[in-house]
């Protein structure tokens, strides 16, 4: 960048400041509550560290944050979050189970026909045979009309 | 590691310029003010302990970080209001809102300027910062890192997660972006 886009920039950054002072007021007291809300959360150091966390405790939810009760959820141990991740485990754990049902009941079904077709007393090449199935047919009718006539 | 005063000092220095950083993003002082709170509890709780000197840095990752989930959390909420858009209107809707409808209000309190003066210097600042919406969000957050926050190249860099050189790329273009755009509307800063 040379100096003149250095200049532009630096005038802007010049201008945006002057926005800094007419936030308005309410603006402003919301960003210093924040302010107050991370200082009373702050990472403290060993020594201190259980007077903190006891002490702030009551006072430790945000307000009119959009998503707390969700985000809450997340930004707690890794215990809450293994809670939360068990019913997706079971539900993955249960659509395995189904399939494999299936698998295994569609494996047996089509062994048992192939037995069945296997051990049957006529050969396979019986059932592509037209002349076969027509006298099969005839041997069906031929079956039908005498007992039409009884 | 900073004391309870740099980090309340820091905070202090960088809230203001913090939440215009956000609401430039998201459009929505609401939701600005949001976006800054939780990423000042997010360095207090996480980085608190942190030397003084790291605290920029890591605030400004921290806040992009939010301001991104900002928008996947609002992806996410569209497609719900999408798939049940039939059932009922939004009443929070405010697309119309004006980030600069505030500043407007506290016009009238500067009694050294004359009325025209005041008008042209808020009409002037209004339209720099409806540039600085309109850029690319990457260039954006380099623009701002870099001349608003005071942070250095590799700092921007680490903020972002990018190269030096992207930094640079970054900046230069939004600046030769700025500077067209406030030229063809006229203003000379």
């Amino acid at each position: 960048m040379n100096t003149d886009d250095i200049n532009l920039a630096y005038k802007i950054r010049h201008a945006l400041n002057d926005t800094l002072d007419e936030l308005p007021a309410s603006t402003t007291e919301r960003l210093a509550a924040a302010r107050a809300q991370a200082l009373a959360r702050k990472k403290a150091d060993a020594k201190v560290a259980p007077q903190q966390t006891t002490q702030h405790k009551p006072t430790q939810r945000r307000p009119s944050f959009a998503l707390s009760g969700f985000a809450a959820v997340f930004s707690t141990p890794w215990a809450a979050r293994a809670v939360a991740v068990v019913p997706l485990v079971a539900m993955v754990a249960g659509l395995v189970g189904v399939y494999q049902h299936q698998q295994e009941q569609r494996v047996a079904e089509l062994a048992e026909l192939d037995a069945a077709v296997l051990s049957d007393d006529l050969p396979l090449t019986a059932y592509t045979d037209h002349g076969f199935n027509a006298y099969l047919v005839q041997q069906q009718q031929n079956l039908q009309q005498p007992q039409r006539a009884q | 590691m900073a004391t309870d005063k740099e980090l309340n000092d820091f905070l202090e220095g960088v809230e203001r310029r913090a939440f215009k950083q956000a609401a430039y993003a998201v459009r929505k002082d609401e939701a600005a003010l949001d976006i800054v709170q939780d990423a000042m509890i997010k360095l207090a709780e996480k980085y608190g302990d942190k030397p003084a000197a790291e605290l920029p840095m890591l605030f400004q990752r921290i806040l992009q970080t939010t301001i991104l989930d900002y928008f996947r959390r609002e992806k996410v909420r569209n497609t719900w209001i999408s798939l049940f858009g039939g059932l009922g209107r939004r009443e929070d809707d405010d697309e119309d809102f004006d980030i600069l409808e505030s500043y407007e209000a506290e016009e009238g309190t500067t009694v050294a300027e004359s009325s025209a003066d005041q008008v042209e210097r808020a009409e002037t600042l209004r339209l720099i910062e409806e540039e600085i919406q309109k850029l690319p969000t990457r260039q954006r957050e380099a623009f701002l890192m870099r001349y608003w926050q005071d942070m250095d190249v590799a700092e921007t860099a680490e903020a972002m997660g990018c190269s030096e050189g992207s930094v640079k790329t970054h900046c230069s273009r939004a600046t030769h972006a700025l500077a067209k755009a406030l030229e063809a509307k006229g203003i000379k800063l």
